[in-house]
This record gives C-alpha cells, sequence and structure tokens, in this order.
C-alpha cells in the first residue's frame, strides 16, 4: 500500500488538535468499531499481524506485548502511556500530542479494548507543559462528547484516561521506573520479572505503550493489519516519525515510511548538511545508539538495517553532526546527560557515568593521556550488561562507538592539550585577562 | 524430586551437581553449599534490591552474568561463582564502588567489621585507575542518634528498607541521582524510632554512624560475647562488646524465634547505669565498707544465725541465681519468698513483626518456674504485709535491675520495715538505708546463667566480664560461698554447674543443659529431640 502520513498530515492546520476537526477526518472511527465490533482477542491477532513495532526505543512487538498480559487475572489491568519522551535528539511524541492528541486518544481506546483494560495513565514529560494542556483538553473534550468515561462510545465499556506528569528524570521513560513513579516511589527500575505485564504498576497487570505506537493503532484497524505491513519493511513496518536535528538546513520531524534511506532523510527531508558543509557523523536513533560515521550513513532507517549496521533505530532521534564538529565535546555533553540522569542504584552506572564524563571532560580539557582511550572502553565494558535497566549499556554504546570511530579527535585532544572549542574559550579567556592587564 | 515433603531442584554449582528446596535464590542455595557470593545490598531480612551488583555469577541462561541475590535457582541451571566472567563482574563492581569512596578506614568506626573493606580485599583491584577528585556529598545529623557521612554511602539502600519494611517509619531515602544520590531524611523528620539503630548495623560500610559509639573503640580490639538483652521480657539475642573490661556497644545477634536480626533502642543504648555514679560497688554494713570477702562472711554470719528468712526476689534474676536463692530458702523452716516487679512500660509492635515488651524484666518466667507462679502475685503481697506489720525480721532482698528508682518507693519502704535487712542492689538509693549489709549485686549484662522469656524461651546469658576480672563477688558466686558456710554444698560450681542442679532438682528444667541451649536457647517446654522421623533434618 502507498505510504500515508497519519500522525501529522494535518498539522499546521487551523484547530488540528480539536475533537471537530479530528472528527471531520473521520476520526474514532476505528474506536468506535474496536468498542463495538472487535473481539479483544482478534484486535491483539490483528495487531500482532501488522507488526508493529513498539516505537519508543526498543522496537518490541506490540501485539506480542499485549499478549503476555494474563487474561484470567483478579486485578484491574492498565495501561501507562510513556509519554515520558527524553531521549537526546527526540520530538515526535511531543508533536502527536501537542497537534494531534485525539489519535493517541484513540489509540488507548483500542488498547484498553484489546487487553481489558479500564484505565490507562499518561505519564508525560514534565516539561511537557503545552502538550499536557492540549492533552488534558482533548482528554476534557473526549470525556464531555462521551468518548471516554463510563460509557466510551455508547459501548457500555468503561474507560479512563488520566494524565501523571512527570519530575524532569529521563529514567523515568524506562518503562518499570516510570512504573514506580506513577505510584508516588522515587524513579526508580525495577528488578525483571516480575514483567510489566504481569505485575506493573500497583501491582497490577500493565501494559506499557509508547505515544506514537498508540497512534499507529487507529490506522491498522482502518487498512488492516496486511496493508499496513506493506508500508516499509515487512519485519519493521508502518509509518514513522524520524526527528531529525542537528547541523542540517531545516530539522523538524519527519513522518516517513521505515526503511527510508538515511541519506534521503538527512539530504532530501531535511535540506542537506547545514552552511554547505561536510556530515561527519550521525547519531540515528537519539543518544543511546552507537553512532556513525559518514561513510557509514547508507543505511535504511528501520529497526533491522540499522541493528546490522551495529546501531538501532532506537526512538529515531537523529543528531547530524557536520565536519566542524569536535568529537571530544560531543561525547562529553552526551557523557554529562547521562551522568546527570542515572538514577545511582546500580553501582556499574552510578559510577561509571560519571567516571566517564570525568575521564572525557579532562581530555576535552587539556589533561587527557593516552591510556584514557583504553580506559574508556574498559570502563564501558565494566557497564554493559551489568544492571538493572539499560540506562549504562546507553551510556556505554555512545563513548565505545564514538571514541573507536573518531579516536583522530580524541588523539588530538590529547596531543594539542584539549579540544579545540575548550582551547579557543580558555584562550580567550587568559588572553581576555592579558588586554586588560 | 523430592525430599521429604519438600521438591527440591537440582543444579550446576561451579561444575558440581548440587540440589536445594526449589524456590530458593541461588546466593542462598549456594551458601548452603559453603561457596560464599559477596553481597552488600542483600540483607536476609529485607527485600531484594539487586542495585549493587556484587553478587554478580555466569549462568548458562544469559549471555550477561546475573546477580545471585533476586535470580531463583532452576533445574538445569549452571552457575559459576569463581569464572573469569564472575570474577570479571565481581572485581568491575568493587573498582566502581571505591572510586568515590573516601579511603577513611583510618578514622571510621566501620573499619574492621566494614564489608567494603572485607570485599575490597578478596575481590577488589589492588589499585584504582580513577585519577580525578573523589565526589563529596553530606555528613549531618539524621536524628538523635545517628548520622550520615554521605561520602562513604554506597547507595545500597538497606537502611532505606529497614525503615520502610521493618520499622515502618519510612525516615530514610535517597536524595540526588547517580553518584551524588545518598541517603537522607525527608526536611524536618529525623529519624527516630525504637528500632533505628538497626540501620547503623546493617550500612555495609561506615556511611551510618551512630553517636553512642562514634570514636569510642576500634572493634577489632573489643572483646565479644555472645549474650541476651534484659530490658524487656522479649530477650534479645545481643552481643556484648568490651573494651578494657568497659561495655562499648551492644549488637543484636540473629535469632529467628526471638528477634530475627534486631534489637531496639532501648535496650541498645540501656547500658550506661552499667557505670552510673549511683552504682553500688562496695558492700558496707551501717558502720563501715567492708571489702568483697569479708562481705560474704558476714552474709553468711548473718544467714546462719537467722531463725527465719524472708526473701524478695527480682525478675532480673538469672534462673542460677533464683535457683541458689531456692537452695537457701528451703533449707531454712518457715521462710517466706516474695517478688517484686518494675512497672510496666509501653509495648511496641512493629510491622515485620519485631516486638517491644511492656514487661521490662527479662527473667519472670524464670522466678515463676522456680518459686511458683504466684511469686510475684500473691506470695509478693503476702510478704509486703509482713513487712508492713514487722513481722519480718531477716530479709535477704534483691534490687537487681537497671532503674535508679531500685524496687520502687512501696517496696522500698517496706523493706526499711524489716528489722534486719541484707539488700543486694545494683544502685544505691533508699531502700538500702540502715541495711545492716548491703551487698553490689550484678547488672543485666554482668550475670552468667539463664532467662526465660516471656514465649517461654530459655536462652543463655553471659557476663561483659571478664573470668578473674569482676569488680565483685556476682550473686552467682556469693550464694554458694553462703550455702559452703552452711555448708549446703561443698564446692562452688560454675553456672552451668548450678544449672546441672536446678535441672535435677525441677522438672521444668530437667531437659535442659546449658551446652544444649547452644546460642539460640530453646522453649523451656521442649521434648527432648528424638532421631528425627524425617529424616536428616538440618
Amino acid at each position: 500500500m502507498r505510504f500515508k502520513k497519519i500522525c501529522t498530515q494535518h498539522i499546521g492546520k487551523k484547530n488540528c488538535h480539536t475533537l471537530a476537526f479530528y472528527k471531520k477526518q473521520g476520526g474514532y472511527k476505528q474506536a468506535a468499531s474496536a468498542l463495538k465490533k472487535w473481539d479483544p482477542d482478534d484486535l491483539i491477532e490483528e495487531v500482532k499481524a501488522s507488526n508493529l513495532r513498539g516505537r519508543g526505543g526498543a522496537g518490541f512487538p506490540t501485539g506480542v506485548k499485549w499478549a503476555f498480559v494474563p487474561k484470567d487475572s483478579k486485578k484491574p489491568k492498565y495501561l501507562v502511556v510513556n509519554a515520558d519522551e527524553s531521549e537526546p535528539g527526540t520530538f515526535k511524541d511531543r508533536l502527536i500530542m501537542e497537534k494531534n492528541p485525539h489519535i493517541l486518544l484513540e489509540g488507548i481506546i483500542i488498547c484498553c479494548k484489546a487487553v481489558a483494560i479500564e484505565h490507562a495513565y499518561i505519564y508525560i514529560r514534565g516539561e511537557f507543559v503545552f502538550a499536557t494542556e492540549r492533552l488534558q483538553q482533548a482528554i476534557d473534550e473526549a470525556y464531555k462528547a462521551g468518548i471516554l468515561g463510563n460509557n466510551c462510545l455508547r459501548s457500555g465499556i468503561k474507560i479512563d484516561v488520566t494524565i501523571h506528569r512527570g519530575a524532569g528524570a529521563y529514567i523515568c521513560g524506562e518503562e518499570t521506573g516510570m512504573l514506580t513513579s506513577l505510584e508516588g516511589y522515587r524513579g526508580e527500575p525495577k528488578l525483571k520479572p516480575p514483567f510489566p505485564a504481569v505485575e506493573g504498576v500497583f501491582g497490577c497487570p500493565t501494559v506499557v505503550n509508547n505515544v506514537e505506537t498508540l497512534a499507529n493503532l487507529p490506522f491498522i484497524l482502518e487498512v488492516g493489519a496486511k496493508a499496513y505491513r506493506s508500508i516499509g519493511p515487512e519485519k519493521s513496518p508502518g509509518p514513522k516519525l524520524f526527528c531529525v536535528s542537528g547541523h542540517v538546513e531545516k530539522p523538524g520531524t519527519f513522518e516517513l515510511p521505515m526503511g527510508i534511506p538515511l541519506r534521503t532523510l538527512i539530504d532530501k527531508h531535511a535540506g542537506g548538511v547545514w552552511k554547505g558543509r561536510k556530515l561527519k557523523a550521525v547519531i540515528p536513533g537519539g543518544t543511546s545508539a552507537h553512532v556513525l560515521t559518514a561513510a557509514e550513513c547508507d543505511v535504511a532507517m528501520d529497526i533491522e538495517s540499522l541493528a546490522a549496521a551495529g546501531t538501532m533505530l532506537g526512538s529515531a532521534g537523529i543528531i547530524v553532526m557536520d565536519d566542524s564538529t569536535c568529537m571530544v565535546d560531543a561525547l562529553l555533553n552526551v557523557m554529562r546527560f547521562y551522568h546527570h540522569e542515572s538514577c545511582g542504584q546500580c553501582t556499574p552506572c552510578r559510577e561509571g557515568t560519571g567516571w566517564l564524563e570525568k575521564i572525557v571532560q579532562r581530555i576535552a580539557h587539556g589533561e587527557g593521556r593516552m591510556e584514557d582511550l583504553d580506559l574508556v572502553h574498559d570502563v564501558c565494558d565494566r557497564m554493559l550488561g551489568k544492571t538493572i535497566c539499560a540506562l549504562a549499556d546507553a551510556a556505554a554504546f555512545p563513548a565505545q562507538s564514538i571514541v573507536t570511530k573518531f579516536s583522530d579527535d580524541f588523539v588530538a585532544a590529547i596531543e594539542n592539550g584539549g579540544s579545540p572549542a575548550w582551547k579557543r574559550r580558555h584562550l580567550s579567556t587568559v588572553g581576555g585577562g592579558a588586554s586588560h592587564g | 524430586m523430592a525430599k521429604g515433603d519438600t521438591p527440591m531442584t537440582r543444579w550446576l554449582l561451579n561444575g558440581q551437581e548440587v540440589e536445594n528446596p526449589t524456590g530458593m535464590t541461588i546466593m542462598e542455595a549456594a551458601r548452603e553449599h559453603g561457596v560464599d557470593i559477596p553481597d552488600f545490598c542483600y540483607h536476609p531480612g529485607l527485600s531484594i534490591a539487586g542495585n549493587c551488583r556484587i553478587c554478580m555469577v555466569e549462568s548458562n541462561r544469559s549471555h550477561k552474568p546475573i546477580i545471585a541475590c533476586s535470580e531463583r535457582i532452576a533445574d538445569g541451571l549452571e552457575i559459576n561463582t569463581d569464572s573469569a566472567v564472575a570474577i570479571e563482574a565481581r572485581n568491575s563492581v568493587m573498582e566502581f564502588q571505591l572510586i568515590n569512596h573516601p579511603l577513611d578506614c583510618p578514622v571510621c568506626d566501620k573499619s574492621g567489621e566494614c564489608i567494603l573493606q572485607d570485599h575490597s580485599y578478596t575481590h577488589g583491584p589492588d589499585r584504582s585507575r580513577f585519577v580525578e577528585d573523589k565526589n563529596i556529598r553530606h555528613t549531618k545529623e539524621l536524628g538523635p542518634t545517628i548520622s550520615i557521612w554521605g561520602n562513604r554511602c554506597i547507595v545500597c539502600t538497606r537502611c532505606v528498607r529497614f525503615c520502610d519494611e521493618i520499622s515502618g517509619t519510612g525516615e530514610l531515602c535517597v536524595v540526588e541521582r547517580g553518584d551524588r544520590a545518598v541517603v537522607d531524611v525527608f526536611p524536618g523528620i529525623p529519624i527516630d524510632n525504637a528500632m533505628a539503630g538497626n540501620t547503623v548495623d546493617i550500612c555495609p560500610v561506615g556511611a551510618l554512624i551512630s553517636e553512642d559509639f562514634k570514636f569510642e573503640a576500634r572493634v577489632w580490639n573489643m572483646d565479644r560475647r555472645d549474650s541476651v538483652c534484659g530490658g524487656c521480657a522479649r530477650g534479645c539475642n545481643i552481643e556484648v562488646e568490651t573494651l578494657d573490661g568497659y561495655v562499648k556497644r551492644l549488637l543484636p545477634r540473629e535469632n529467628l524465634e526471638v528477634n530475627d536480626w534486631w534489637m531496639c533502642d532501648h535496650g541498645r543504648y540501656g547500658w550506661r547505669h552499667l557505670y552510673s555514679e549511683n552504682r553500688l560497688t562496695t558492700a558496707r554494713t551501717t558502720s563501715q565498707e567492708l571489702d568483697d570477702a569479708s562481705a560474704t562472711s558476714t552474709l553468711a554470719h548473718l544467714v546462719s544465725r537467722a531463725k527465719k528468712i524472708a526473701f524478695l526476689i527480682d525478675p532480673f534474676l538469672t534462673c542460677e541465681e533464683l535457683s541458689l536463692i531456692h537452695g537457701l530458702s528451703s533449707s531454712i523452716p518457715d521462710s517466706i519468698v516474695g517478688g517484686w516487679l518494675p512497672p510496666k512500660g509501653t509495648a511496641e509492635q512493629f510491622p515485620a513483626g519485631f516486638t517491644i515488651s511492656a514487661a521490662k524484666h527479662p527473667n519472670r518466667r524464670g522466678a515463676e518456674k522456680i518459686f511458683g507462679s504466684k511469686v510475684f502475685g500473691k506470695d509478693g503481697k503476702d510478704l509486703l504485709e509482713a513487712l508492713d506489720s514487722r513481722k519480718v525480721s531477716t530479709l535477704i532482698a534483691f534490687c537487681g535491675g537497671p532503674g535508679e528508682e531500685g524496687p520502687g518507693s512501696t517496696w522500698s519502704e517496706a523493706i526499711r520495715k524489716a528489722r534486719k535487712r541484707i539488700v543486694f542492689s545494683v544502685m544505691d538509693g533508699d531502700w538500702l538505708k540502715g541495711a545492716s549489709l548491703a551487698l553490689p549485686a550484678t547488672a543485666p549484662l554482668e550475670k552468667e546463667g539463664t532467662w526465660i522469656n516471656e514465649d517461654g524461651r530459655l536462652q543463655r546469658v553471659r557476663s561483659c566480664w571478664k573470668p578473674g576480672e569482676e569488680i565483685f563477688s556476682p550473686e552467682l558466686v556469693r550464694l554458694q560461698q553462703v550455702q559452703m558456710a552452711c555448708e549446703l554444698r561443698t564446692r562452688c560450681l560454675s553456672a552451668a554447674g548450678v544449672f546441672r542442679e536446678l535441672a535435677e532438682n525441677t522438672r521444668a528444667f530437667s531437659q535442659h543443659s546449658h551446652s544444649d541451649l547452644g546460642d539460640g536457647g530453646l522453649p523451656l517446654s521442649r521434648r527432648r529431640a528424638r532421631v528425627s522421623s524425617r529424616g536428616a533434618s538440618r
């Protein structure tokens, strides 16, 4: 089937976020059909057949995840929508919630029907003030119109949606960290098993889905699993939001079919590398992904192709860096983030993220030693796969790949007394002081 | 596969096929086979946090090392605790733990009993590759008895989980993130619960510091004795630590039948009376102080000349002391025995089951077994009446316990109505006024013998005094010497020997001996263990 934008097609039009607008475009038809016509098991099978992969970063098949929820549980079941979009370079969920919030609510209704859930929580990033307002407006509209509430679309089914705002922690985007935070505790990932599907929020079976994942559901029901699967590669199909930022002429969010070549995305859609400069590096899936060199950028943007290229689609936050970028500074920026955001629970991550930042900072500030490059590798090895959640891995991946693939920048910083940017700043300070004297 | 009723799981531990009850964690199961997997955040009394990662082992179930504290054994599971992967995993955790941990062991109270030190020695690298500045975190008081030295904190969250799960008070939390994370209290709410002291014990490093013990002693210089707390009828098992003969610290000792791993702060800090200025340490008559030997002979003289003696006992006496008193009282015709009890305190019950008894004495049950169930009831009342109506010519009164009030005002007055009175007392006070003979008595931590707690559990009590370094003759010795002078016995026995006599003479004790009681004691009413019908039991 021909690719069609599903989340962003009406963005820019007046009142595109309102219920009236959404309904005019045929909104909530699929929710109504899910509520009234679809059998829950068939819904799960349909989503399985569509091969919809989670859009949050891990790419887990959504239908399979739903099927993990025990059907005979006597406890209530919950849907927790992961709207804590905090992966650096990612800004797709925010766009959906600000400009097209009803598509998310429709997706929530479909999911709730499939898994027999009566209460959905939207855990939204605290900084998303505007998105929260828009989303709350949409929820209020939906309640008023009888779309949500005790009798959703007059189906007799009860679905409530509650927004919960995060307090500014990256770790609360990790699903179990999100659940502990939602419960009112310090946001820290939990040991698995038990998995959320069996024992999630408040000890009850819980589905955790990303905003964009849920936004795909109405379209899947509209066109059918088979047609959906024909968009993009078979194994990770569908329309996808790609966020391009960094050194491009036209940064932004682009809705394109999965599997679009990275070069096309950068050069055609994002207007190419800015200021006529050359491409140096691309982080393809949020900063947690391995970096790609310019030479490695002939790759298709889908889960399998990027995995084959030794990196990941992740959250599809594409950060483009031109040839003026010092990768030491870039890595320092990334490491500072993970050091700041590590929850501090597991020893390797708590200590390793801080240590990595300190090492990279030393290199950037002209106090690096050649053995530091091996040390970075070793510290990363000692963090990888040794913690409760993947934050340690997320810090180690960029550290290892940037140091390996751009070792020239690091060697230069070590030999020349720091990164070019730091030297410029440092020298200007020193020079400024001298001129005053 | 089942052994007895318990389903068993077969698994491979370091290449050897082993068997454990199904459902056990790898760590617990490995320890049963003598393979020690190190831990920081794991504590058998707390929920599993799985955050320190030191217990990572290699398994055939995952390409990553897994943590032994939370993962459970399964049929066919292969675990290696000493493979290159496992060693590297432990080594890496130790390197991480130490990069921001100060090397202040020489001034750290935990030094010598620090898990981080131990694991560093066994599993850690011998040098650090960390050349940067270490992080600084807060050092502050968390409550009246506890402070945190944040730089040392390894954020294992044992203390936080303790306050959430065991004391149920929830004062502690982790603040900040990453390597700035550190334990703290919520603003304006100090940690001030009756179990708070346990958080210091379970801190694997010297982050939580007891203000009571701070800079008091290097732990390796102290002598340790297993004993029982006499603060209430619960009888928590404790360790008494002394330096140069002085008590420095009490620690709880694991006993799942009594106190799990914990003790309350009333007991923990309730030993200062030992060194009170008010302590009676020398014997005296109305006219003069006596040395220890003359005190005993004076006592023997008074007892042997008395025709009729009334005995006032207290619930702090050990079963052995009570047995000796019983020996004396039954050798003297028409003697009467009554007991006094300290006032009731408040009982406290904690969510995890730990209880503090309202009965602030350790051995009421023992006295009742030896002198009958009315000894603190009707017998006591009768004795009080006899004293009040001045019918008692000679009284031997035991005024033990930690209280500055001694036996309380009623009994203090009553004691003074006996014509001749011999008073054993821990503290100096009104009740000693005009006593023919005032004798120093051992306080709960100074006694050798046994107590019976409120659940009827017979437990060994050991003195914090080193043999040969007694400040005065304990009652156990003095009473036997009196018996010898009265020709009631031929030689002085140890507490175990006196207990043997008690067991021979008193049915209730006949099943027991000191050596049988072991470290954790036994229910008094237990039947003698037969060869177990369930086969090999652990």
